[in-house]
């Protein structure tokens, strides 16, 4: 339950992220019919926005994510040596 | 799913990092958005005090049940707590220097957590003197006992009795204020969980592999 509810949050949270840039490109598209002149392309543009605090946390989460990562590889190569020194102990 | 809550600490961490600096905060003098740091420092001590704790447990239940497990992962523990403990007093000391002035200010609670973390240490150099399993286990137990019973006036009850820079303690109203800010509250619970299971996590794979290695000389 836990997990569901948490995983309903962190969409929620990718939405608000990424949501309004969505929403913002459609109306640049009409315009684009009458006026040629400086279609609105799309661009990473809040990456670079509100102080780029963006960039700050796409860093953040690069380094969690590598050491969770290693953490997580540590934890199988431990598991995998388990497995082994049992079987060991069987074979015995 | 036995490894459910391995899932539940990355996912509570990265909600950390996104929500700990996107969310709304209180807007304060002095701290400004330093504020944040109440998801990143503050964690790293109730992380060090809850794996602390399972350290004294583990250490309570050897005396109990001498098994080199109980052993293992008090010991283990005992080396995480710590590292969150130092953890704790640099970032303090970080965020110290750009609010309170100073890196160290000879603030009473930074005091009390330097004198918990030596009290620590000597634990440490307690273990490392003994060459006999057994005595080394049993003897660091009990200190390891008096040491967390020492650790908990050191850094709530003693900063209290006096003027502190630090929030909540002497004539300084600091956190007590806003502990009510439920836009505070929604990330620093998870975050402190988060951090916490981060730890426990780290306990889990050192003691399962020094277990091991038992085993290995076991077999040998």
């Amino acid at each position: 339950m836990k997990l569901l509810r948490l995983l309903a949050l962190k969409s929620l949270l990718l939405i608000a992220l990424f949501g309004p840039g969505a929403t913002q490109a459609q109306p640049a598209q009409n315009q684009g019919t009458t006026i040629i002149a400086e279609p609105e392309v799309e661009m990473a543009d809040l990456l670079r926005r509100d102080g780029k605090i963006y960039v700050v946390i796409v860093v953040l989460l690069t380094l969690l994510g590598g050491v969770l990562a290693y953490l997580i590889s540590l934890d199988r190569k431990v598991a995998k040596l388990e497995k082994q020194v049992k079987d060991e102990m069987v074979n015995r | 799913m036995k490894n459910w809550w391995k899932i539940l600490t990355v996912l509570l961490l990265v909600f950390t990092v996104v929500a700990g600096l996107l969310s709304e905060v209180p807007r304060l003098a002095i701290l400004n958005e330093t504020i944040r740091n109440l998801y990143f420092h503050v964690p790293m001590w109730f992380g060090m005090i809850l794996i602390l704790l399972v350290s004294v447990v583990y250490s309570i239940r050897y005396l109990r049940k001498p098994t080199i497990k109980n052993d293992i992962i008090a010991h283990e523990s005992a080396k995480v707590g710590i590292l969150f403990g130092v953890l704790g007093i640099v970032t303090g000391m970080e965020w110290a220097r750009f609010t309170w002035g100073e890196y160290w200010s000879n603030d009473p609670k930074q005091n009390a957590a330097a004198i918990g973390l030596l009290i620590y240490f000597a634990y440490l150099v307690l273990r490392s003197s003994f060459a006999e399993q057994q005595q080394r286990a049993r003897i660091s137990a009990v200190y390891n006992i008096f040491a967390f019973a020492a650790l908990i006036p050191l850094l709530f009850i003693l900063p209290r009795l006096t003027d502190s820079l630090h929030p909540g303690n002497g004539g300084n109203p600091g956190f007590n204020a806003y502990d009510l800010d439920s836009r505070l509250r929604l990330v620093f619970y998870p975050a402190v969980l988060g951090w916490t299971l981060l730890g426990i996590w780290i306990v889990n794979i050192k003691s399962r592999l020094e277990l091991l290695r038992q085993r290995l000389y076991e077999i040998a």
